[in-house]
């Protein structure tokens, strides 16, 4: 990937997709216009990018209550996840879901998830499907350090490595479980050093890095595919705004969040793509713009789809089964 | 005198756990080796121990730990400085307890953190480095016990040169402006970002130098350390570039890994003497394996072996040293 120009390209595209949709997220909300809760991915950009940038299309990922980042990277579409977001009709789940249950089985994006922890359990269903299957395929699983106390993340660990399960197990540390700093939930400070208990490989990178979290990915996600079973990759990073949009965060220290904006992400990339790989300011300047355009045409669209009728109310509680699991 | 104690909580954790077959250490076991270092301390002569802060809080849980079992622990004391969760902290620690006249520091990590302590010592302050990195040929692997043991003695000599040497190190300039320093080796790598900073593809190598190299090293120096051997004590240096029409060698580049390589003929480094490199692509030197410093194609790189790198503690001649001044003998019978 090093030195090449349109891979650097596309890389900064994402990370900036991902920017400009949580931007537009948070003030819309603020606005009034997108109803529920909203948990933004601004200056965790860099993981979902530098995750989902050695995926191929057929891969799965589980996502969370803050999965916009993850979900952008995967392939999803912005129109339908701002639908989704204002509740509308034209959402990926018909308005029903909101913000924390955007799924897109087409792209193997397997579903954000309001319940901490969950998609920990999930993913491994995943990864013993694709192991039943006999595919090649790799199921990530993003999760944040607060779920890391959960009994969904040892049970899955657990059972991934038993299995030899193709899944890496992305675990984001920003330091924070809701208002909870991770030194008064965990005596660990590297959630990584829970891996050799499940017998398998764990390492930390710099998570507002996109190169050191793609190298990482890359790596782990080479060892699923090949059929070495599961890693747990620890991505240091921070949580810009608060837990949910309206929380003031007044819980974080402003030293630590002034130091930590220093090392946003978007901002790293875009000093990379100017000093070193050779990018124009009008260059970056055009992904910005696309990225605006987007999603000016993405919350265009939101407003202007209906809303959900009353009548279809108790439709897409549940799916059609499948006939072969009706068999058995 | 002080003791000053540098554990790095970030060491063993890297992306070589993945790429190689790499140790792994956990903090709460760099914990306890600190604390087997600090009772050896206080069993012995109850020096002043001043701990680098981290973020895992290694000196304030050996503390914790200690006074519950009763220690006393009125000598223990972590450092008061700015943190930024970096090698930096490393760095600052070690200028911090120089200046505080320590008698010794030890510094728990790999090559890059010794590398790090390294660059915050002005003086000749005692370096006693222990291993819990990967890839390590700085450090050595020594039980913490028999640590807290050289380094207390160390404390007590009034000669300590018979346990120390002076240290050699590579100087890297990029256009005459000396940007860092390396203890082991300096690899020239075709990455163009610092990414996971350790480098593990043999194929991108576009150059390596070694203040010394040795087959048995695991680490870049193996490379040229397979084709011929330097000494810790040798006044030299050496460079190694691949070629397609040279000598082709198998080295132990990182743990559990062994690749091929093709090199031209190792180039001797005389001390204080530049070897001048260029490369027209755009290019990462790695310090002691990880990717710090940026080289764009057609930059004067130049490589130096000097004396002045840390004056190294030798635990085993330390101890033998204690033990013929009768540091072992107790008093009473």
């Amino acid at each position: 990937m090093a030195g090449k120009k349109e891979t650097i390209r596309d890389l900064y595209t994402t990370m900036r997709r991902i920017r400009e949709f949580e931007t537009c997220a948070s003030n819309l909300f603020a606005e009034g216009k997108i109803p529920g809760f909203v948990h933004l991915y601004l200056g965790e950009e860099a993981i979902a990018t530098g995750v989902c940038a050695n995926l191929k299309g057929d891969d799965y990922i589980t996502s969370t209550h803050r999965g916009h980042g993850h979900i952008i990277a995967k392939g999803g579409d912005t129109k339908f996840m701002m639908a989704e977001l204002f509740g509308k009709a034209t959402g990926y789940c018909r308005g029903k879901g909101g913000s924390m249950h955007i799924a897109d089985g087409s792209r193997g994006i397997i579903g954000a998830n309001g319940i901490v922890g969950a998609g920990q359990s999930i993913s491994t269903g995943v990864g013993l499907t694709i192991l039943l299957h006999k595919t090649d395929q790799v199921c990530v699983c993003f999760f944040g350090d607060g779920s890391t106390n959960q009994a969904t993340f040892h049970e899955s660990l657990n059972l991934a490595s038993i299995w030899n399960l193709p899944i890496v197990f992305v675990c984001e540390n920003n330091g924070y479980g809701i208002s909870l700093p991770q030194s008064k939930h965990q005596k660990v400070k590297d959630v990584a050093d829970r891996a050799p208990a499940y017998g398998i490989p764990g390492v930390v990178v710099d998570g507002n890095d996109v190169f050191a979290v793609s190298e990482a990915a890359a790596e782990a996600i080479k060892r699923a595919r090949e059929g070495k079973g599961p890693t747990l990759v620890e991505c240091k990073t921070y949580r810009q705004h608060g837990h949910f949009e309206g929380d003031p965060a007044i819980y974080k220290p402003k030293e630590e969040q002034e130091a930590w904006l220093k090392k946003d992400p978007v901002k790293r990339m875009v000093k990379y793509m100017l000093e070193e790989a050779d990018f124009t300011q009008a260059e970056v300047d055009a992904v910005d713009k696309a990225a605006q355009d987007e999603l000016k045409e993405a919350i265009k669209f939101a407003e202007d789809s209906p809303y959900p009728a009353p009548e279809t109310g108790v439709e897409d509680v549940y799916d059609d089964i499948v006939e072969e699991v009706r068999d058995r | 005198m002080a003791i000053g104690i540098i554990a790095n909580p970030a060491s063993g954790k890297d992306i070589r756990r993945l790429v190689s077959s790499a140790t792994t250490i956990d903090n709460y076991e760099k914990v306890n080796i600190v604390e087997r270092i600090v009772k050896a301390v206080i069993a012995l002569s109850n020096e002043k121990i001043y701990f680098m802060p981290d973020s895992f809080m290694i000196g304030f849980t050996v503390i914790d730990d200690l006074k519950i079992s009763g220690e006393d622990v009125s000598n223990l004391e972590v450092l008061q400085m700015p943190m930024s969760g970096s090698m930096y902290d490393t760095v600052y620690a070690a200028e911090i307890m120089e200046q505080l006249e320590v008698g010794c520091i030890i510094v728990l990590g790999g090559d890059g953190t010794s590398r790090a302590a390294a660059k915050g010592l002005k003086r000749k302050t005692p370096l006693l480095s222990v291993s819990t990195g990967t890839n390590n040929v700085y450090p050595r692997l020594v039980e913490g016990t028999v640590v807290g043991m050289a380094a207390t003695a160390l404390t007590h000599m009034d000669d300590v040169s018979k346990c120390c040497i002076k240290d050699k190190r590579i100087e890297i300039y990029v256009n005459g402006v000396m940007k860092d320093i390396a203890l082991i080796d300096a690899t020239v790598s075709a990455d163009d970002y610092i990414g996971a900073r350790a480098i593990w593809e043999a194929k991108k190598i576009r150059a390596i130098v070694a203040s010394r190299c040795h087959p048995a090293s695991i680490g870049f120096s193996a490379i040229p350390g397979a084709m011929t051997i330097i000494k810790d004590t040798d006044d030299i240096g050496v460079c190694v570039i691949p070629s397609e029409n040279g000598t082709s060698v198998m080295a132990a580049i990182a743990a559990g890994t062994l690749e091929k390589m093709t090199l031209g003929d190792p180039v001797i480094m005389k001390l204080n003497e530049p070897l001048e490199l260029t490369f027209d692509e755009k290019c990462m030197i790695a310090l002691d394996g990880e990717r710090e410093v940026k080289v764009r194609p057609g930059e004067k790189i130049e490589f130096k072996i000097t004396k002045e790198g840390p004056y190294r503690v030798l635990v085993r001649e330390t101890i033998e040293e204690a033990q013929r001044l009768g540091f072992f003998r107790t008093k009473d019978k």
